[in-house]
């Protein structure tokens, strides 16, 4: 089972993430032992996946928006992507260090754009059997129990979408 | 609650049917991914069926005789037992044993958000009708409410469109 797991660098997308990992992705560890990666937009076939039902392996997206259309001086444009970009890289690094504690394989893929769009066309375009969401990320709003990424890509992705809560502040689980 | 020791301490996954095809295209996926593989599942599971009182059905309490109300209820309760039986048939021909079809009375929208806390479940599973934004606002959409009020993590299975 191919697995996408959305992060956007807020505590709940990792939170997302460690409940995705610890209930979905269950069976055999013995062959999980190497955290396989690879940022960019490089794809990486990994060797077993969809082979079998137990998962392996989990990809992580993360989608850096694209900069608002501020007039900037060609070289202040390049040195904000270039932040973006090593802002991305470190909630990533974060999201792995997730995924070699529990002994899963991860592959990272970072991409430009409206997060929802892209988001839904990475899961159609690798053949994503489950997509893994929080259920607000940085764009919190106080009284929305959904955040619009995460509302958006349950309506519109193809395949199955798992919205996972936060954990009650009572502590109740 | 007569389930074998294995059961004991795994997570609950709470798989919602009504008598749609995509609620049962939602529970023979879930068996597909989450229940294969001979006994040892790492969740329980449980089907829910909600199903609507016959007053609600007809929309105003009392109207139509009392035969009426008696043959509607009878329908009703066949229907029902259909579903329920088709959910167990699914799971059955998954190899899936043991499964507990639960039906409650009430407004879907409520029955599962109750069910989720009455069972404590971790994951409520719900199929999708697809609906374009307009029929959703005016129909309304079970699987919606659930995203935004049950209070554990929801899966939401949509029958892939066809080309």
């Amino acid at each position: 089972m191919r697995v996408m797991v959305a992060i956007d660098g807020s505590d709940e997308s990792l939170y997302a993430l460690k409940w995705a990992l610890d209930l979905l992705l269950v069976g055999p560890k013995d062959n999980a032992d190497d955290v396989a990666t690879s940022t960019g937009t490089a794809t990486l076939e990994a060797p077993h996946a969809g082979s079998h039902e137990n998962v392996s392996m989990v990809t992580l997206i993360h989608v850096m928006q694209p900069f608002q259309n501020y007039v900037l001086p060609a070289a202040g444009s390049a040195e904000l992507r270039k932040e973006q970009e090593e802002k991305a890289a470190a909630i990533l690094a974060r999201a792995l260090e997730i995924c070699k504690d529990k002994m899963i394989k991860a592959e990272t893929l970072i991409l430009r754009g409206d997060p929802k769009d892209r988001i839904c066309e990475a899961t159609e375009q690798r053949h994503v059997d489950l997509l893994v969401v929080g259920s607000r990320g940085l764009g919190m709003v106080k009284r929305a129990f959904l955040g619009s990424v995460s509302s958006y890509c349950a309506h519109h992705a193809k395949c199955p979408v798992v919205i996972v809560k936060p954990p009650k502040e009572s502590g109740k689980q | 609650m007569a389930e074998g020791s294995e059961n004991k301490g795994k997570p609950l996954m709470l798989v919602a049917v009504d008598d749609s095809e995509h609620s049962f295209y939602a529970l023979e996926w879930t068996l597909d991914h989450f229940f294969a593989h001979g006994t040892n599942h790492p969740f329980k599971l449980i089907v829910i069926h909600a199903r609507s009182s016959a007053s609600s059905a007809l929309g105003v309490a009392g109207f139509g005789s009392v035969d009426f109300m008696t043959s509607l209820e009878a329908d009703m309760k066949k229907s029902t037992g259909k579903t329920v039986q088709k959910a167990k048939d699914v799971c059955t021909s998954k190899k899936v044993e043991n499964v507990e079809v639960e039906v409650m009375e009430g407004d879907p929208r409520n029955v599962m958000c109750d069910a989720v806390d009455k069972h404590q479940a971790s994951l409520l599973v719900v199929g999708s009708h697809g609906y374009g934004i307009v029929k959703r606002a005016v129909l309304g959409s079970v699987s919606d409410y659930c995203a935004h009020h049950v209070k554990c993590s929801v899966m939401i299975v949509k029958q892939p469109t066809k080309p």
